[in-house]
């Protein structure tokens, strides 16, 4: 493989050339107009407004070690370790939000908002923004990441200890309480938990003791993995309304609540989703009967189950029974990149050098890209890849 | 000649055979050249039996009280002649008045009703009167009639004018009697959606109702919550999102209720 040594650019090596072009870059913001275009120096979501519409702002390592353990689509992961940076584009459906978010009103039931479009047009990536708004806000983040994983490929089930008609998936539930933990670890020493639970004969955890005991109990005994699950979001919810801190319910994917699961009972007869009790658990947090926060929500088809491919209206992928579970709720539709948008992400790549082939930056390179992605954000993505 | 002729009819097709057949039936007398067979003929030329000239139509000789029934016995097409009615039928040329019975389309093709006069259908009854029993004595209630028959199907006929004879709303068949399990029609089994008694309607006022407990603003009671115009613009948006589905438009429209209704800017 050779690189020719354009003497105006940079030679792609690999982690350390962008990291020093980002240096470097940082220094000319206010002098280099086509900088202006794609990137904003502004990092902290509270202050993103209308202007920074169409431009990326960076994600601190730091954060995205504790918040985005295991929040971020994993292709948006990749790009992030090629770059060695993580920057996210700031667009309208969630600006609109976080006006919303930042409007909420902490007495009133919590407002839910979903996120809804075609495919790979942003939602995640949305949700992710308004996740990291709240982070630094200081609110308590419930992430699941995508809720599709927990209804179909589930090796173990396991009879639930609490209520015997229920399922318990384990290993599920260990993951997710171990980036729980990471990404809210100051709270969990702070919240106390209200009643006493009784795990097994010997060990059980007392009335007043910390949250993280509980989230301690679930990774080391993967046994009550899922019970731990359910008993963080029951404190939690039952804590929220009284005010000592503001609680983010962020499901990604929260129609495969309400859908069918690909799982079976050892007599091959379909189970359920109400009969998994890590669903069963989330569908009373989604609920608005508590106050003290918000609830946002994504729709998507990808990794849905048996949903035809180009269903994205939130009746379709909700059905019947979803849509009454969440109504009323606000949708927010994420559509395809606008012109500003797409420039701005096509001068982003280039900077990063991530297009290499010649007539990228031309201006029918453009033309070309714009035509066969449709303006599509996962579609462009995946067609720069191989640039 | 006429063997030959004979001859040929065997390679001919069956319709030219009877063609045949018409030309032999004729005597060979006649077989001199002389106009085509196929016209009745009029003239009297040519010594055929003529045609008696067109009497006067049968109205004519018809008396006032005649026997109807024995004119039209039974179902049978207009026919000017006997029908003893100056009736018109047909759209008017300009300046002209609608066609006259003789010779008109329009009556034919239309079904009448000439053989169901009230003399007619009474001789009908009397005839089958002998064949019919009395009315149950027991029956005298309308109750009763319900309970042991408790089926009642209406169908209604129309007379309209239009261009077709036949009218749509006499396809409507009404069956009287409901089951028992009809009462338990459920959610899933409406045509429609129904925004009252409604999980929506439920969630809505739980979710108003959290609203104003917050707000320490008991006073107002479910009736009132309900009937306020936010409530009843949700309502409209649900109602369209669930019967037509999910397009931009219900979609927005539902939005903005409801921003509306939780006061979110």
């Amino acid at each position: 493989m050779t690189f020719e040594l354009d003497p105006g650019r940079f030679l792609h090596i690999g982690t350390q050339a962008p990291q020093c072009l980002a240096a470097h870059l940082d220094n000319q913001v206010a002098t280099e107009s086509p900088r202006a275009i794609s990137r904003t120096s502004e990092n902290d979501p509270a202050k993103h407004g209308e202007q920074h519409e169409g431009q990326h702002y960076n994600i601190s390592f730091q954060d995205l070690k504790t918040v985005f353990s295991h929040g971020l689509p994993p292709r948006f992961v990749m790009q992030v370790k090629t770059f060695n940076e993580a920057c996210l584009m700031v667009r309208r459906p969630a600006l609109e939000l976080l006006h919303y978010l930042k409007n909420t009103n902490f007495a009133h039931p919590a407002v839910r908002y979903v996120f809804y479009g075609e495919k790979g047009t942003g939602k995640t990536l949305s949700l992710c923004h308004s996740i990291h708004f709240c982070a630094k806000q200081d609110w308590l983040i419930l992430h699941i990441p995508d809720a599709h994983l927990w209804v179909k490929n589930c090796r173990d089930l396991l009879q639930s200890t609490y209520n015997k008609q229920r399922f318990d998936q384990p290993l599920e539930a260990s993951t997710w309480l171990k980036n729980f933990k990471t990404a809210n670890e100051h709270f969990l020493s702070q919240i106390k938990v209200q009643e006493k639970y009784v795990w097994n004969k010997r060990e059980s955890t007392e009335k007043g003791s910390p949250l993280g005991e509980v989230v301690e109990q679930g990774i080391m005994r993967v046994r009550n993995a899922t019970d731990a699950v359910g008993i963080v979001l029951k404190e939690l919810k039952r804590q929220s309304s009284s005010g000592i801190f503001r609680l983010l319910v962020a499901v990604d994917g929260v129609n495969a609540l309400w859908g069918r699961t690909t799982l079976k009972r050892e007599d091959k007869s379909p189970i359920a989703p109400e009969e998994l009790a890590f669903i069963y658990n989330l569908r009373k947090m989604v609920k608005n009967d508590w106050q003290g926060g918000a609830i946002v929500l994504t729709v998507s088809q990808t990794g849905s189950l048996f949903k035809p491919r180009k269903a994205y209206l939130p009746q379709e992928l909700l059905g019947k029974e979803g849509f009454d579970a969440l109504d009323p709720f606000i949708p927010i539709l994420v559509s395809n990149y606008n012109p500003k948008e797409f420039e701005s992400c096509i001068h982003y790549y280039l900077e990063n050098n991530w297009l290499q082939h010649e007539k990228a930056h031309t201006e029918e390179g453009k033309k070309e890209l714009l035509f066969l992605s449709n303006r599509n954000p996962g579609q462009l993505e995946r067609l720069c890849a191989y640039l | 000649m006429a063997a030959a002729r004979l001859s040929a009819s065997l390679v001919l097709q069956p319709r030219a055979r009877t063609l045949r057949a018409f030309s032999t039936s004729v005597s060979p007398a006649t077989r001199s050249p002389r106009p085509s067979p196929s016209t009745t003929e009029r003239t009297s030329r040519y010594g055929r039996p003529l045609r008696r000239k067109a009497l006067p139509p049968r109205t004519e000789k018809m008396a006032v009280d005649q026997d109807w029934p024995s004119v039209y016995p039974v179902a049978a097409p207009f026919k000017p002649s006997a029908v003893p009615l100056p009736v018109r039928m047909g759209y008017p040329v300009k300046r002209g008045v609608p066609m006259a019975k003789e010779g008109n389309l329009e009556l034919l093709k239309i079904p009448n009703f000439l053989h169901l006069t009230p003399v007619a259908i009474k001789r009908h009854c009397e005839a089958l009167k002998d064949f019919c029993t009395e009315w149950p004595a027991a029956l005298d209630s309308d109750e009763k009639c319900r309970k042991h028959f408790p089926i009642e199907i209406d169908t209604a006929g129309y007379v309209s004018a239009g261009p077709s004879v036949r009218n749509p709303k006499a396809r409507v068949v009404t069956l009287r009697k409901t089951e028992e399990w009809e009462k338990t029609k459920t959610e899933a089994d409406m045509e429609e959606y129904v925004w009252k008694d409604s999980s929506s309607e439920k969630n809505i006022l739980e979710t108003l109702l959290q609203i104003k407990a917050a707000e320490k603003n008991l006073e107002l009671s479910k009736e009132e919550l309900l009937g306020t115009e936010e409530v009843e613009e949700y309502r409209k948006s649900v109602v369209s999102l669930k019967n037509e589905g999910d397009n931009e438009n219900t979609l927005s429209q539902y939005k903005e209720s409801v921003k509306r209704l939780l006061n979110l800017t």
